[in-house]
């Protein structure tokens, strides 16, 4: 009887383990293939020509367009700078710099992977499209509610993520040490 | 009690063996891949621009709702593969994925191309062939090896401002793409 229970347990381990860890490395995967800069993340290896297995596995779950290295590198936030998950009943400003590349956007994204901008307003903000004061630095509101200055405009309610997409960028290439990315600082909630 | 202990680390050891083989095949049993997704939009041997993107649409290639993007499929094993066009004035960026959906080779016109996009695609034979028979590449072709026979290439286009997607759009469509015989 006790060999059954040990075998058992044995048993229930190793596949809470074994598919948990999977399950972890292909979605957070911070100790796997992702990096992290504040509560943004991206997996670097992504758009190599030899991936890293773990990467590869990404690859094959997401199955989208990945850009290559050479094209840039995609960060995305699901939580504020508090570790906060991100929620259209809240108000954000995403503040600071971004890495140098020769354009950006941010979209926001529901977990279906369906932009939830407003349907009368510009789906993504770009890097070409903002009022800056002369630092460069970016300020941008997010969030359902009518908001002063560069407002990326949501519709609906619901968790979402942030993505930004750097285009042509040398982050994370061993090229350059420039790796600041914007904070994510949660405003008033309905 | 090390009984316990023991059967423990077998279920943990069991399931680093789990959470291997997990990873490992994944990819190989994977049947709604890019690959899948890509071929689906009839693009063999010819430049399909994809449609925009609106607000609250299902995204399933992960498109970025600014960018105009191109995409077609080729086969190696009908020859050596090509995609030439010249593209607007703005940044853009082409990358060629195989079967797996992996990124073989990307680049960007800030690497000294310009407008002008001029790809020779080839396996490993055709390259020997290239080299064997020194034929001569023209100036400013970019000649990629791939392993695999199947592929597909890709251009992101990023248009300065949402009026010009149309024209941009419309330039990208009369690039050529496909093999020569």
């Amino acid at each position: 009887m006790r060999f059954v229970l040990y075998l058992l347990m044995m048993i229930t381990v190793a596949l809470s383990v074994g598919f948990g860890l999977s399950y972890y490395a292909l979605t957070d995967g911070r100790l796997f293939g992702a990096v992290q800069v504040g509560p943004w993340i991206a997996w670097p290896d992504v758009g190599a020509a030899a991936p890293n297995p773990y990467t590869r596995s990404l690859l094959s779950r997401e199955a989208s367009l990945q850009l290559g290295q050479a094209e840039g590198l995609r960060f995305t936030a699901s939580v504020d700078a508090d570790d906060r998950p991100l929620s259209r009943d809240c108000s954000y400003r995403i503040r600071g710099k971004t890495p140098l590349a020769t354009g950006w956007t941010l979209v926001a994204l529901d977990a279906d992977g369906r932009n939830v901008a407003a349907p009368d307003a510009e789906p993504a903000m770009r890097s070409s499209g903002l009022a800056r004061p002369n630092s460069g630095a970016i300020d941008i509101a997010v969030g359902t509610g009518l908001m002063p200055g560069n407002w990326l405009e949501l519709t609906g309610d619901g968790p979402f993520t942030l993505v930004l997409s750097l285009y042509d960028t040398a982050v994370f290439s061993g090229f350059s040490s420039d790796e600041s990315m914007p904070t994510i600082s949660r405003g008033n909630c309905s | 009690m090390t009984r316990f202990l023991l059967w423990l680390i077998g279920g943990v050891v069991l399931g680093g063996i789990i959470h291997i083989m997990v990873i490992l095949t994944l990819p190989l049993l994977d049947d709604d891949t890019v690959w899948t997704r890509i071929a689906a939009l009839d693009a063999d041997n010819k430049m399909v621009v994809l449609p925009e993107l609106a607000p609250g649409e299902p995204n399933p290639l992960g498109l970025d709702p600014v960018l105009i993007y191109g995409v077609c499929r080729l086969d190696l094993a009908q020859g050596p593969g090509y995609l030439s066009g010249v593209l607007p004035d703005a940044p853009w960026s082409v990358a060629i994925f195989n079967a797996a959906g992996v990124i073989i080779y990307s680049t960007t016109n800030r690497d000294g191309i310009g407008q002008t996009l001029d790809l020779g695609i080839f396996n490993a034979a055709q390259t020997r062939l290239l080299a064997q028979q020194q034929l001569d590449v023209a100036e400013g072709v970019l000649v990629v090896e791939s392993a695999s026979n199947q592929l597909f290439t890709l251009v992101r286009l990023i248009p300065p401002h949402q009026a010009m997607r149309t024209r941009f759009a419309n330039k990208l469509a009369e690039s050529r793409c496909g093999n020569r015989g």
